[in-house]
């Protein structure tokens, strides 16, 4: 194996394992200073108040002073009310011996403010309005609820386990002496109270050890910690990346979540480590109220939960004697560094929460249709050869594929922008040869730079000082892939354009506009550092260290790709795959569940992952279809497809070391299933697109757990092995090994255990009941279903890639609810530029009432398109129709009705896309 | 038609034209577009009412709505030259080259697949390039036909050689049956020698004995102790014969978590049957003389009883229990085992697959394995017996050397049926490749092909040569004589064991042209050689792609 050579067997040996993640390579709640010393508080508490005459009021906000009574530092406090139901609460220190870091970036833009008044200011209460919201805080103890409509939604600080550790300088001692570690202002308001209290004696608070490295700490303890309570939600979920249930669990007697962007090699599931990514936002749902909190800190976090691990049992008690015998359930969030930067969302229902979120963070840009497609990647394509025969196979089993993958072994020795000359000697012949098939291809670019005096990107990056710096101002040099690396400093926007201008096409000449970006090991992973990245104590622009920022770094690295695939060529959109993200790392790029195992359990949590990740604003997600460790047999890897298929993000990866496992290399039976996947994904391709215009459009998750279209039925809440797109179809997929039979819950829509109808998109075959239902499957069966009510657009002929099916007709599915009525949207532009934002779009409303089928544009249909309307399947009618008519600007002809299945088929409708029409059933 | 116009309907006008055009176009027989001239006469409207039934037979449509852009046949057959069904095929005419069936998904999607651009509308505006594309294939058959027909002279000269090398063998074989007989006689000459001899020789030592008896008196013991080892073997042979057929199977071993050898919690059948000497189930005699030995130790150390080093017992069986995997080595501690079995790259090439052992064997043995070699300093005898003695062991050598010579016999017989069962082609000519090496040379690797040994790889940089595997048989299909593969390579590490296919093609020196590893430990190698020249059956192959155009 021509791979196990010198450097990569070194990095092999620095995690020989067999069975997943050694968790000792990974640091528990106990073995981290500031989160032994914040989980600390939730013993004792702590006592913060309000000062009182500090109040300030203006037209959209609050201020206040807030003290610790114990060591009477003060802090600022600042609550804001913004557009949309949503507050946000800000604590600070007030005179801080050095700034503490505000997370950049990650927001959007400035939120858009609200107006408040007051509306009572008693002695210990201040009351304030926000249309129909309302803030009661209490000084002492500080506290504030979060009202929605009069409904108690959050409570912060209720449990007073607020905890912020104000920056000092450090004494000679290791416990610092309380008297002079105060700062002499402010001191007068509290000379008498002793401040013992103020000591912390945590052995780790100037200086901390794992494993063999040091973290310095010069700025000794400044972490910051808060409590949320839910107070009308039965259960907790947010916070990505974890490979564990939709539902968070209890931490009572476990480690917390923690939020920490780290390369976790063979990650294991059921798990509450850190993964990748870090999304700090979780929400609290309940039958009548969904609220969330978005807890805005780029630092190390954990995040403790707790709640009551509800059964059906129990909560049923709790229905029927109509009390709770729990407390609510709360998240306490604890981060190393920074401030407290809290946005409260208050709902009312999921999907409103889900929208407050995108208001804040954004969402993903509509994607090119070719990144909505099948990916096919490998870890590595060998060489030109390799590449134009795979996608040449792809075409002799007629199965579509749109685009292929380049791992880091296409690099010259692994210096990104480079090709290696060897088996690369051609790479813009080689692109060509897949762009004239419709298909593209995407490259890896990460973000560790080769230390190599003769690599120009290293020279430069030296040269200019670009690199992240050592505490002693060095070039940091770590480990990974190239060897010796270095790491450039994103939060820099110098280095930033520079990076961007990496890619335009007269400095990367390799490529060319329509080759597309993967950036991967962007945590940034190193192979030799603390829990496999970088320390803590290296510093970046603006003289923060990397403590304060860490979990942003491959936020800003996507910052940099995305800049600069815009430079290269403004009007198309570019496409990136990230493995890191932060809050708002969504508006540029897709993720992927990671470094997963081909396993079932794996195959399992990647529905689970990723419906975390969409309600945290990541719609565009995606697990290695085939498990990227370990080689999958024939009937996991059918089912992985039949899963990826319908997961945002379809793209199949393997590790170096596994088997090659492209379709055809598999028994002809494995094929057709596989290719039958495939063909269902691009089928519902124009879905797909429609839902995520409809997400840049309004901020709606592409898919959703359950309980977000059907927040009354408790017994959904914690489904996680289904999922909605968007609310049109139901997804069960098979996820067990063996089975002919798996059990799908159909969610209820209202207290008496009323459903939705349901149809089975391959026979029409209708569910009329909620609950749960046994539903055979066959190896070639994907479990889904559409939505009686709903109309879903279809593309079903089949091309070899995507952006082959541009002009190709559409067909409607319509399934009728129990008023024989169906509605539903479609839209389409050029899939591939900007042009949409110019208003060349399609965006259209389909109304299917009384027997007859009406459409109506949003705005103007102004994309010229050759596309119309093959087909128009209506399933859910009494009777079948003895023909059907279509009226065009007054003109009337008749169509052809065929049965098929248990729906109908109306034949060749032929209208265009952008033209008015109506479509009457007739019965003779 | 009519309405057409009146809702805006689509492409069909445009393809009723390309319909008619290529019905008056193609000449022959006018036939929808997409459609072979064989499959032409399906493609007739009923008389009468002018319908057309599917191809499969599931339903009839009007004719009209053959290749309307609408797929209404289950089969896709209503849809030749359209996109509309997934499963169509549309029938690229090609003239002047090869007529081809592309799918369905490929028509129309602005991309030219056919040479003659049938495929797609005349917007798109494909070249016909069928002329340049047949003459140039016409070129390339040319000169294929030519360079099989020179490299077929080659390969009868090999043809030759290798029938000679053939008959040689053949000649060399009765050779050496011929000698097996004779030594066959002679060994059985040397035993009745022998015989007489050792009768001799012992009849005078126990003359000896008799006087050594008192002091051998307390050894009787250990005599006694082969019919005690029985009695424990037959006890547990009736323990584990649990439905009492008088056999110890697989499955009544597997219940015994004793013998879990590789402490994962369960008795696998291999392990089971390791115990049972890989057979599936041994009678009482059997599993007294190979089942027991093996199950002794483990039963004892799970009772205890076994604690190394142990006083004298009959070891020695127990000892090859655990050394039998590897070479006839003298028993060594388990550590030097575990050591020796580590060493995979080396071994495993040597010992196929029963390493396994080494590799799954747990520690069971420590202490057990030391040799029961007594050294008893022979006794002084009297002249007369050490003449007999010494008789008797000459009779002893000379019947030994007769078997060495069976055997050597035996084994060149046995070289010879190997090298005359690999399969050296068709008619031998692939027999004078074996013996020689062919190396390539790329940016890392030095890679050696020896047909019917070996395929290797070697870091240029310099190390140890990897094999990547060893012959295994002809592969290919469906021209058996077209691939070879190698299997059983040095195993990667986390990893198969390497193994390397081989393809061929003809030509006048026989070379390797690439190597590639496309999968992990799995390599393939280009080789050339004039063996795979063969004229005829290129020529047959032409001839019947020729009647196909």
């Amino acid at each position: 194996m021509r791979f196990a050579q010198a450097t990569v067997a070194i990095i092999f040996a620095l995690f020989v394992l067999a069975d997943g993640v050694d968790p000792g390579n990974f640091k528990t709640c106990e073995q981290s200073s500031f989160c032994r010393r914040s989980r600390k508080v939730q013993s004792a508490g702590s006592k913060y108040a309000l000062i009182p005459g500090t109040l300030n009021t203006y037209a959209d906000s609050l201020t206040a002073d807030l003290v610790n009574k114990e060591n009477h530092h003060q802090f600022a406090f600042k609550l804001e009310a913004l557009k949309g139901s949503t507050f946000r609460l800000q604590i600070d220190e007030k005179q801080p011996l050095r700034s503490r870091y505000r997370v950049e970036h990650a927001l959007k833009g400035q939120p858009q403010a609200e107006h408040i008044r007051i509306q009572r200011e008693t002695d210990g209460e201040i009351v304030i309005i926000s249309e129909k919201n309302k803030a009661v805080i209490h000084g002492d103890p500080f506290r504030i609820d979060f009202y929605e409509n009069d409904v108690l939604v959050v409570s912060v600080n209720a449990k007073n386990w607020l905890y912020f550790e104000h920056l000092r300088p450090k004494t000679q001692e290791q416990t610092p002496e309380p008297a002079q570690n105060e700062n002499q202002q402010e001191q007068d308001a509290a000379v008498e109270t002793p401040k013992a209290a103020d000591a912390i004696d945590d052995p780790g608070a100037w200086e901390e050890n794992f494993k063999s490295h040091h973290d310095s700490k010069p700025y000794g303890p400044e972490a910051v910690a808060l409590d949320f309570s839910f107070p009308a939600a039965e259960v907790l979920f947010g916070i990505p990346e974890h490979a564990d249930s939709f539902i968070l669990k209890s931490t009572s007697g476990t480690d917390p979540y923690r939020l920490y962007n780290l390369d976790v090699f063979e990650y294991i599931v059921d798990s509450k480590m850190a993964l990748y990514g870090t999304v700090p936002v979780i929400y609290g749902h309940g039958q009548q109220r969904t609220a969330g909190v978005y807890w805005q800190n780029a630092a190390e976090t954990w995040v403790d939960i707790q709640t009551s691990e509800t059964n059906v049992v129990s909560s049923l008690v709790n229905f029927v004697s109509g009390s709770r015998k729990t407390p609510p359930p709360a998240a306490h969030f604890m981060s190393e560094s920074g401030i407290v930067d809290a946005f409260i969302l208050l709902g009312p229902k999921p999907m409103d929460t889900f929208k407050q979120y995108a208001a804040l963070t954004g969402t993903h840009e509509l994607p090119q249709i070719f990144a909505l497609a099948y990916h096919q990647s490998r870890w590595n394509y060998n060489d030109e050869r390799d590449v134009t025969s795979v996608s040449a196979k792809f075409d002799e089993f007629n199965i579509p594929m749109d685009t292929m993958w380049l791992d880091i072994e296409y690099t010259d020795g692994k210096r990104y922008f480079t090709w290696d000359k060897f088996k690369f000697p051609q790479p813009l012949t080689m692109i060509k040869n897949l762009t004239e098939l419709g298909r593209h291809l995407v490259v890896i670019i990460d973000p560790h730079i080769k230390r190599d005096n003769s690599y120009f990107f290293h020279q430069e990056c030296t040269d200019r000082g670009y690199y992240v710096k050592t505490r002693e101002g060095n070039d940091y040099e770590g480990w990974c892939w190239p060897g010796a690396a270095s790491y450039p400093d994103f939060f820099n926007p110098v280095v930033r354009e520079y990076y961007a201008s990496q890619y335009a096409l007269d400095k990367f000449q390799t490529v060319t506009a329509d080759v597309m970006l993967w950036n991967d090991m962007n945590e940034p992973s190193v192979f030799n550092g603390p829990e496999i990245t970088a320390p803590k104590d290296l510093v970046h622009f603006g003289n923060w260290e990397h403590r304060d920022v860490h979990n942003l770094y491959g936020h800003m690295h996507l910052m940099g790709t995305f800049a600069g695939l815009q430079q290269r060529d403004p009007n198309q959109r570019p496409f990136i795959l990230t493995r890191a993200h932060f809050a708002g790392s969504q508006r540029y790029a897709a993720i992927w569940t990671g470094d997963n195992l081909a396993d079932w359990s794996h195959l399992q949590h990647s529905i689970k992952m990723c419906l975390t990740e969409a309600v945290a604003g990541f719609s565009f997600c995606g697990a290695d279809v085939g498990g990227f460790f370990g080689n999958p047999d024939s009937e996991l890897l059918e089912r992985w497809y039949q899963t990826g298929a319908f997961l945002p993000f379809f793209r199949a990866h393997a590790h170096i070391d596994t088997k090659r496992r492209e379709p055809w290399l598999f028994p002809e039976r494995t094929r057709q299933v596989i290719q039958n996947a495939v063909l269902k994904r691009y089928s519902y391709l124009p879905l797909w697109y429609t839902a995520f215009y409809e997400l840049e459009l309004t901020g709606a998750p592409v898919i959703l757990p359950l309980l977000a279209n059907y927040p009354l039925d408790k017994e959904a809440f914690s489904v996680d092995s289904q999922l909605l797109v968007q609310d049109r179809l139901l997804v069960r997929p098979v996820m067990q090994q063996g089975v002919s039979k798996v059990d799908v819950y159909f969610p209820a829509i209202d207290e008496k255990k009323n459903g939705d109808w349901w149809y089975d998109v391959d026979t029409y075959q209708r569910q009329e009941r909620s609950g749960y239902v046994s539903v055979s499957v066959d190896d070639n069966k994907i479990p889904v279903w559409q939505r009686g009510g709903s109309i879903v657009p279809k593309k079903e002929r089949q091309r070899r890639a995507s952006t082959l099916m541009l002009h190709d007709p559409y067909t409607l599915i319509i399934c009728l609810d129990r008023q024989s009525k169906a509605s539903g949207s479609l839209y389409l532009d050029d899939e591939k530029s900007y042009d949409y934002r110019q208003g060349k779009r399609i965006h259209v409303n389909y109304k299917f009432t009384n027997d007859q089928l009406v459409n109506h544009f949003v705005g103007k249909p102004k994309y010229k398109t050759d596309a119309w309307i093959e087909r128009i399947v209506i399933a859910g009618l009494e009777k079948l129709p003895s023909s059907a008519s279509i009226t065009v600007n007054g003109i009337s002809q008749q169509l052809e009705v065929i049965q098929h299945d248990q729906a109908v088929v109306v034949r060749k409708p032929g209208v265009k896309m952008d033209v008015d029409f109506v479509i009457k059933l007739n019965y003779v | 038609m009519q309405g057409l116009g009146v809702s805006q309907m689509v492409l069909i006008a445009l393809l009723v034209a390309l319909l008619n055009l290529n019905a008056g176009a193609a000449s022959e027989v006018p036939r929808p577009l997409g459609v072979s001239l064989a499959k032409a006469s399906l493609y007739q409207p009923r008389a009468g009412d002018n319908s057309w039934t599917c191809l499969d037979g599931s339903r009839s449509i009007p004719f009209s709505q053959v290749n309307d852009d609408y797929c209404d046949c289950a089969d896709g057959s209503d849809e030749p030259g359209t996109s509309a069904c997934t499963k169509g095929q549309f029938h690229c005419l090609n003239k002047g080259h090869q007529s081809v069936d592309i799918p369905s998904s490929q028509v129309q999607d602005g991309i030219c697949d056919c040479c003659d651009g049938s495929d797609e509308a005349q917007v798109v505006g494909c070249p016909n390039t069928c002329l340049e594309l047949g003459a140039a294939a016409a070129v390339q058959r040319r000169n294929e036909a030519e360079l099989h027909k020179r490299g077929a002279e080659r390969r009868l000269e090999m043809i030759t050689r290798g029938k000679q090398l053939r008959a040689e063998r053949e000649a060399r074989r009765l050779e050496l049956e011929q000698r097996r007989k004779e030594q066959e006689l002679l060994r059985s000459e040397k035993e009745q020698l022998k015989k007489t001899a050792e009768a001799l020789e012992s009849e005078a030592i126990e003359i000896y004995k008799e006087q050594q008896r008192e002091v051998e008196a307390e050894t009787a013991q250990a005599e006694q102790e082969p019919q005690q080892t029985r009695q424990e073997a037959s006890l547990s042979f009736v323990r584990y014969d649990t439905n009492k057929d008088g056999f110890v199977e697989v499955t009544e071993l597997m219940v015994d978590m004793n013998l879990d050898r590789d402490r994962n919690g369960v008795v696998t059948v291999e392990e089971a049957k390791f115990f049972l000497d890989e057979r599936e189930r041994v009678d009482l005699d059997a599993f007294v003389t190979l089942a027991w030995p093996r199950i002794k130790p483990l039963a004892m150390l799970a009772e205890g009883l076994f604690h190394p080093p142990h006083p004298p017992k009959p070891e020695t069986e127990q000892a090859e229990v655990t050394t039998e995997a590897i070479q006839p080595t003298p028993p060594k501690p388990s550590e030097e085992q575990a050591e020796l079995a580590g060493d995979e790259d080396i071994e495993a090439d040597e010992e196929g697959e029963e390493d396994q052992y080494d590799d799954e064997e747990p520690d069971v043995g420590v202490g057990e394995a030391s040799p029961d070699v007594e050294d008893v300093t022979p006794p002084n005898y009297d002249p007369e017996t050490q003449r007999l003695i010494q008789q008797a062991n000459e009779a002893r050598n000379a019947l030994e050397e007769v078997e060495r010579s069976l055997r050597d016999i035996e084994q060149e017989v046995r070289e010879i049926d190997d090298q005359n069962n690999k399969g050296y082609g068709q008619t031998e000519e692939w027999a004078v490749h074996d013996g020689q090496c062919y190396n390539f040379e790329d940016r890392e690797y030095v890679y050696t092909l020896c047909p019917f040994d070996r395929a290797s790889q070697k870091s240029r940089s310099g190390g140890a040569e990897t094999t990547l595997g060893r012959w295994e048989n002809w592969i290919g299909e469906p021209k058996k004589y077209s691939q070879q593969k190698y299997a059983n390579g040095a195993s990667c590490w986390n990893g198969p064991n390497r193994s390397a296919i081989i393809n061929i093609r003809c030509a006048l020196e026989p070379k390797i042209t690439a190597v590639s590893e496309p999968n992990r430990c799995e390599y393939y190698f280009e080789f050339e050689t004039p063996a795979a020249c063969d004229s005829e059956a290129f020529q047959a192959d032409s001839e019947k792609l020729h009647d196909e155009l």
